[in-house]
């Protein structure tokens, strides 16, 4: 046999061995991290037609969120508002500024804004806003700081697994209900005592209020 | 510990109870067949193709696929997010919203409440406001939102085939109107379907009155009118002789009031109108809590095995020529011992006389009657003649029934002529124009009319029409009509109460609707449907603001008070005495001379609903065909022909193919023995074998219309039924999931639940040795998964707010099907086709089991709903693979479809046979394809002109359907139930989506408090809320006081299949009939015990060392 094979074949089935599971390895590992929503999915920044800026509405001038999504404590969606809901204040604001064009002309012609989604969980999940909202959730627990975004971008993978984290441990995102809607409030600015105060009265709150948080399937999937 | 398993009990001598004839003769192949979880080749691809080709084309379908998955599976999708320009008032996106409607139908109209997802209508319930009301519907009605969203219906105006625009036939409608002004309507004839709209009514007087040369015809295939003519001339007042409207009066039927019920050939159960609300005054008067409970009793005289006989307590098997005997009989008899309306006993004995073969029967029904003067109720059928519905009448007003059991509501009603006399009209040449309201008299006319080319002989035909159906396709000009959720009218209840038709939605098409239509032909000043539902609504004198009456009116689906005062009348015996001269003395029916019925049937109607999916997939109550009508004949007729029925060949049951011959007409249709039918008697249901159907429909079943004689439409005498070769397969449901002779329903007379309260807990069978640990309990052979502690110490049953459970009492189930159809809709459930019911691959998560007992001649029928049972120590949970099916810590049993991988084991592993699995991509298949071949390559076809590899490729979630069907078709789906695709196992889920939305409901009602415990009462499932008997009670079984707990706390429930320990969620409360000891049927136990009897079993008693404890505290306490 040694005529065909030369000696140095006798360390190759060694050598692929080391090598497939290298590559294996490598292709695992690829697929864990590449593959997931953490990857796919966060920073996704899509242009949208009209540039709404959050930072401004939300952070510099402090609208509450509930002004323009007013269904999300009522509804299992949050409503993209309609363009009237914008001339509100821009029939007296900027009520020329180029910028605006294609929301005045939705709002006096009723043609929808076409707004590019960014968030989204799949068809076969029912995530339902309002219980959350109402029931001590903030806003920025799933989307993030909206109110420094300019332009909205996927802060969070909204995996599965990013659901079971806190439907596991309710009592460390859980806050007081008036306080959903304010995305930088903290029990304190400092870290450590934030924590404690955050892991104390969250407790509570999860005991007083019956949080199930649930972990069935039935909760999500029907 | 570790269980052993436990051995079925094999049954000792024969079956206890049976559901087919093939099961009761216990055959070999028979036995083989139930034997296999799925019979041969039910998982099995049996198409022309053979697996090898199979296997080619996929492997050729997934290489394109494939390359193509490189673009299209890896690139995100861009979705549009499009609010409103300008926001609606009261609108929010994601909340379903409610109005109340009604559904009209024939002479009455049905109230009801329409769910609106997001604009579109997805669901109707009864509306349960309604006084007197409880809520639910019957199977027409439930099914009726699926004819809207029909790919089939009548799109656009046509004019001889050819379409046009809308304007032109507006144009062409206000020609018509010209014309007729001119002429003052001389040669313009109406046909018209029956209507209890008042609206209807004015304009229908109103265009009389301008055209006084026009006339004015109905026409109904299968009428109820006779109820109404039957009480005005029995009770009434004389039609007056003033044209336009003529009094009639409308008989409620108060069955909730009455103890005693006589029916004679009345379906009042079944088919006859608005039997929802029959049904539910039928099971307030069954619903017992003790033994000492007041129950009613039932009699039935019928011809047909029917649901009402099947549910009476004595049922008297008659052919239908005798009906009129039997009632002259029990008149006579009932007249003497109450010694009321005694001038009519001598006229009734020249029509008793062939009754004397049932006279003990008669004479005990009529002692019992006259017992419980002022609550018993004789109801006659709209299958027989005026006479006997006068003679039901005169038992009636002899016991005291008008006023308690028998409501009499006067009402108005247009006077109008009838089809022959058109007919008549048109064959004299003096219609010029024939306009054509909704009916379908191409198709449905008595054969003798000849109505097609009896048509032809008006001029013009113009028709309104929700199908473009044959008397579409025979009409010079055709207008789509809209559907009733699309349209403005009104209407009137049974009891003459006014409600509203109010459209959820603009329509859809260029429908027309009917008040407008009619407005614009007869050149009315105000076209608007909506402007005339007004205007006559005004002329209701209503205290207060008229835009707030109208408001309410229209918030609460009913104007109160609206029905006519019923009067107490007494019994005119001049017009019994007239119209017993208009009966024929009965020729006694042999097998060479047949009596035939024709019958409304239990899914299709009349044939108007039989483009519907979900109807026509529906298995008969009785029979448990799907997909088409069958011959019904007695065995004793079958035998007599010589037809040998059941044939298994290939999986499929064939049948005899049979030609029925009528005076000299013929129809020929699968021949099918029904127990329980009467001999020498045919039975044809009428609906079927369409000539122009749509998708769905055509090609269904045969035309009972080809031989109806218009001089009697509902039986007929001298029939023929000879035998063909050729052997026919059919589709039914009844042999599927056979249960092999356990005591699965429990039922006991009256008398034995007296003695014995507890028997349906101790009616159990020989328990095999080492089901129970050492405390005597029956040990579950799989671990209950709501005792494992979690990292807390506490287990899921203590850590839970709801146990959720249900109770059906079997007692007042009378099994319309309303829950099949309701559960369709509502969880997105597919139709899969003749073929595929064939292979037991139907798709119902809930199922009517059928049992028989007793003599195939006569038997006893016993119903069961079935679905899963929501087992606590599920089997099927077990042994998943892959965790698809797992438990909630409320106790549901979940599917996560996301996870299934179509394993089939946990549908092999449970006992109630409840699972169902998508063999086929069904909600993709276009609708032609019901019909099969089931597997189509994407490789070699095109949809719609565009080859499907692309269509597939544009959109994976149209597939290969037709736009038109897709785009319809996807709008009727519950936009919060997934919709499953192939390889997916499903089943009944208790409507989680309800559950969650109401515990949702709750938990921001409760916001940042405690109390999220749901409301007894707020969740009610898909089948319960369409229950019109109330049978189903859903629940918080944690709550002791909720209803669902106490109905578990009665002694009256059972579990089915109880020694497997499985623990469901769904128990039963056992069935009671109540037989008169005096009758000569009379059996001390009904005939289901007798055999479970027979088989050596006794009543054990239950308590701490057997059988499960009733309420869940008691079941927690067992299972620790």
């Amino acid at each position: 046999m040694s005529d065909i094979f030369p000696k140095w074949t006798n360390r190759l089935p060694g050598q692929i061995l080391v090598g497939a599971l290298l590559v294996g390895s490598a292709v695992i590992g690829g697929v864990w991290y590449y593959a997931t929503p953490k990857y796919t999915r966060v920073g996704y920044q899509p242009i949208q037609p009209v540039s709404f800026s959050h930072a401004t509405h939300a952070g510099q001038l402090g609208i509450d969120c509930r002004y323009c999504h007013s269904a999300v404590e009522k509804s299992w969606y949050s409503n993209i508002p309609s363009s009237s809901t914008c001339m509100n204040c821009h029939n007296q604001v900027l009520k020329d500024d180029p910028r605006l064009a294609l929301v005045r002309e939705s709002a006096s012609t009723g043609k929808p804004i076409p707004w590019v989604q960014v968030h989204k969980v799949p068809d076969y999940v029912y995530f339902n806003h309002s219980v959350h909202v109402t029931r001590g959730i903030s806003c920025v627990e799933c989307h993030g700081s909206i109110d420094k975004m300019d332009e909205v971008s996927h802060a969070k993978p909204l995996s599965m697994a990013f659901c079971l984290d806190c439907h596991r441990d309710p009592a460390a995102k859980i806050r007081p209900p008036d306080k959903i809607t304010d995305l930088n409030w903290k029990w304190s600015e400092d870290p450590v005592k934030n924590a404690e105060l955050q892991k104390q009265h969250g407790a509570q709150f999860v005991h007083d209020w019956k949080v199930e948080s649930l972990q069935s399937c039935s909760a999500c999937h029907r | 510990m570790k269980t052993i398993p436990p051995p079925c009990p094999e049954p000792e001598s024969g079956p206890q109870y049976w559901r087919s004839l093939e099961q009761l003769s216990d055959s070999p192949q028979f036995r083989q067949w139930v034997e296999r979880e799925f019979p041969h080749g039910a998982g099995e691809m049996s198409d022309p193709h053979s697996r090898r080709h199979f296997m080619r084309i996929m492997a050729a379908s997934f290489l394109l696929a494939g390359a193509g998955g490189m673009g299209s599976g890896c690139r995100r999708p861009e979705e549009k997010i499009l609010p409103f320009g300008k926001a609606p008032e009261n609108y929010i996106h994601g909340v379903p919203q409610y109005f109340a409607t009604s559904r009209p139908s024939r002479g009455t109209a049905f109230p009801l409440v329409a769910r609106s997802n997001d604009g579109r209508p997805t669901k109707v319930e009864g509306n349960a406001q309604f006084p007197g009301q409880a809520g639910g519907t019957d199977v027409y009605t439930q099914a009726s939102i699926l004819d809207l969203y029909d790919p089939d219906r009548s799109l656009k105006v046509t004019q001889a085939g050819n379409t046009r625009k809308r304007e032109a036939g507006i144009d062409f409608l206000a020609e018509l109107a010209r014309k007729g002004q001119s002429s003052l309507g001389a040669g313009i004839a109406f046909l018209s379907d029956r209507s209890s709209s008042p609206s209807r009514h004015r304009l229908q007087s109103e265009i009389l009155a301008k055209w006084p040369a026009a006339r004015w015809f109905e026409h109904e295939a299968v009428d109820f009118e006779v109820h109404r003519e039957a009480a005005r001339a029995a009770f009434g007042p004389d039609p007056s002789g003033a044209t336009g409207m003529r009094p009639v009066v409308s008989p409620v039927y108060r069955l909730e009031k009455a103890s005693r019920i006589v029916t004679l050939d009345a379906d009042i159960l079944g088919s006859e109108e608005e039997s929802a609300r029959l049904i539910q005054g039928y099971a307030h008067g069954r619903r017992l809590e003790k033994p000492t409970d007041p129950l009613s009793r039932l009699y039935a005289v019928e011809s047909l095995m029917t649901l009402t006989g099947g549910n009476a307590d004595h049922r008297l098997r008659v052919v239908p020529s005798l009906v009129p005997a039997i009632a002259a009989r029990l008149a006579q008899e009932v007249l003497r011992v109450t010694g009321a309306l005694g001038e009519a006993v001598s006229p009734l004995s020249g029509v008793a006389g062939p009754a004397s073969a049932h006279e003990k029967w008669i004479v005990e029904c009529a002692k019992d009657l006259a017992a419980h003067k002022g609550s018993s109720l004789v109801v006659a059928g709209y299958r027989q003649p005026l006479a006997v519905h006068l003679m039901a009448h005169a038992i009636n007003a002899a016991l005291g029934a008008v006023g308690t059991t028998l409501e009499l509501r006067p009402l108005m009603a247009p006077a109008s002529g009838s089809l022959p006399e058109l007919a008549a009209l048109l064959n004299r040449g003096q219609v010029d124009t024939l306009v054509i309201l909704n009916d379908n008299p191409v198709y449905s006319a008595p054969a003798d009319l000849d109505w097609a080319s009896t048509q032809r002989k008006a001029k013009t035909v113009v028709r309104l029409g929700f199908y473009q159906d044959e008397t579409g396709l025979a009409a010079d000009w055709h207008f789509p009509a809209t559907h009733y959720l699309e349209s403005w009218s009104d209407g009137r209840t049974a009891d003459g109460t006014l409600v509203p038709v109010q459209p959820l939605i603009a329509p859809l098409f260029d429908g027309v609707m009917e008040l407008e239509f009619l407005a614009r032909l007869a050149g009315l000043p105000v076209t608007s449907a909506y402007e005339i539902v007004r205007t006559t609504f005004k002329a209701q004198s209503l205290a207060g603001d008229p835009e707030q009456a109208w408001k309410k009116f229209l918030h609460d689906g009913y104007l109160e008070g609206s029905a006519p005062k019923p009067v107490a009348a007494s019994f005119k015996v001049s017009a019994l005495v007239s119209s017993l001269a208009s009966l024929t003395p009965p020729a006694p029916a042999s097998a060479e001379k047949l009596e035939v019925v024709f019958f409304r049937d239990s899914r299709v109607d009349d044939g108007r609903q039989n483009n519907n999916g979900w109807l026509q997939e529906l298995p008969d109550p009785v029979t448990k065909m799907v997909w088409e009508n069958v011959v019904l004949l007695s065995q004793k007729t079958a035998d007599d022909l010589k037809l040998q029925i059941v044939d298994r060949e290939d999986n499929n049951l064939r049948v005899p193919w049979v030609r029925v011959i009528l005076a000299g007409r013929n129809v020929e249709g699968p021949a099918w023995i029904q127990p329980g039918m009467a001999d020498h008697t045919v039975g044809l249901a009428l609906g079927y074998g369409r000539g122009k159907a749509g998708r769905v429909g055509q090609n269904t079943g045969y035309n009972a219309y080809k031989i109806r004689p218009a001089g009697s439409l509902h039986r007929a005498a001298g029939a023929q039924v000879q035998f063909l070769e050729n052997l026919h397969p059919l589709s039914t449901t009844q042999n599927h999931w056979a249960m092999e002779g356990r005591p699965i329903v429990r039922e006991a007379n009256l008398e034995q639940f007296k003695e014995r309260p507890d028997f349906a807990k101790g009616m159990n069978m020989h328990e095999p040795p080492g089901l129970r640990g050492k405390d005597g309990q029956l040990e579950p052979l799989y671990q209950n998964p709501l005792d494992i502690p979690g990292p807390d110490g506490k287990s899921p049953r203590d850590r839970a707010t709801h146990a959720w459970g249900m109770s059906i009492d079997l007692n007042t189930c009378v099994g319309c099907s309303a829950c099949m159809i309701a559960c369709q809709g509502e969880n997105n459930i597919p139709i899969v086709g003749k073929n595929q019911v064939s292979r037991n691959r139907e798709m119902h998560w809930i199922r009517l089991d059928r049992y028989y007992a007793g003599e195939v001649a006569d038997p006893q029928m016993i119903l069961q709903p079935m679905l899963c049972q929501h087992c606590e120590s599920a089997p099927c949970e077990n042994v998943c693979p892959v965790n698809a099916t797992v438990h909630d810590e409320e106790g549901l049993n979940v599917m996560a479809y996301n996870r299934c991988v179509g394993t089939r084991y946990c549908s092999n592993n449970c006992p109630y046979k409840v699972r169902r699995f998508n063999y086929v991509d069904y909600n993709r298949r276009p609708l032609h394809l019901l019909a099969g071949p089931f597997y189509t390559t994407p490789l070699l076809h095109s949809t719609d002109g565009e080859w499907d590899l692309i269509r597939w490729w544009k959109n994976p979630d149209r597939g290969i359907r037709p736009d038109d069907e897709w785009e319809l078709l996807k709008l009727v789906k519950n936009p919060d139930v997934t919709v499953r695709m192939r390889g997916v196992m499903e089943k009944c889920t208790f409507c989680v989506q309800r559950i969650e939305q109401a515990k949702i409901a709750q938990k921001v009602k409760a916001g940042p408090q405690g109390n999220i415990e749901v409301p007894d009462g707020t969740i009610k499932t898909a089948c319960e809320q369409a229950c019109p008997s109330g049978a189903i009670v859903f629940g918080n079984m944690k709550d002791p006081n909720s209803r669902v707990s106490k109905l578990k706390a009665q002694q009256r429930d059972y579990t089915v299949l109880e020694f497997l320990a499985t623990k469901p969620r769904i128990t039963y409360l056992a069935k009671i009939r109540n037989p008169n000891p005096a009758m000569p049927d009379y059996a001390k136990s009904p005939g289901s015990f007798k055999e479970w009897e027979g088989m050596g079993n006794k009543l054990g008693h239950h308590g701490a060392a057997h059988g499960t404890p009733g309420g869940y505290a008691a079941d927690k306490k067992g299972a620790h």
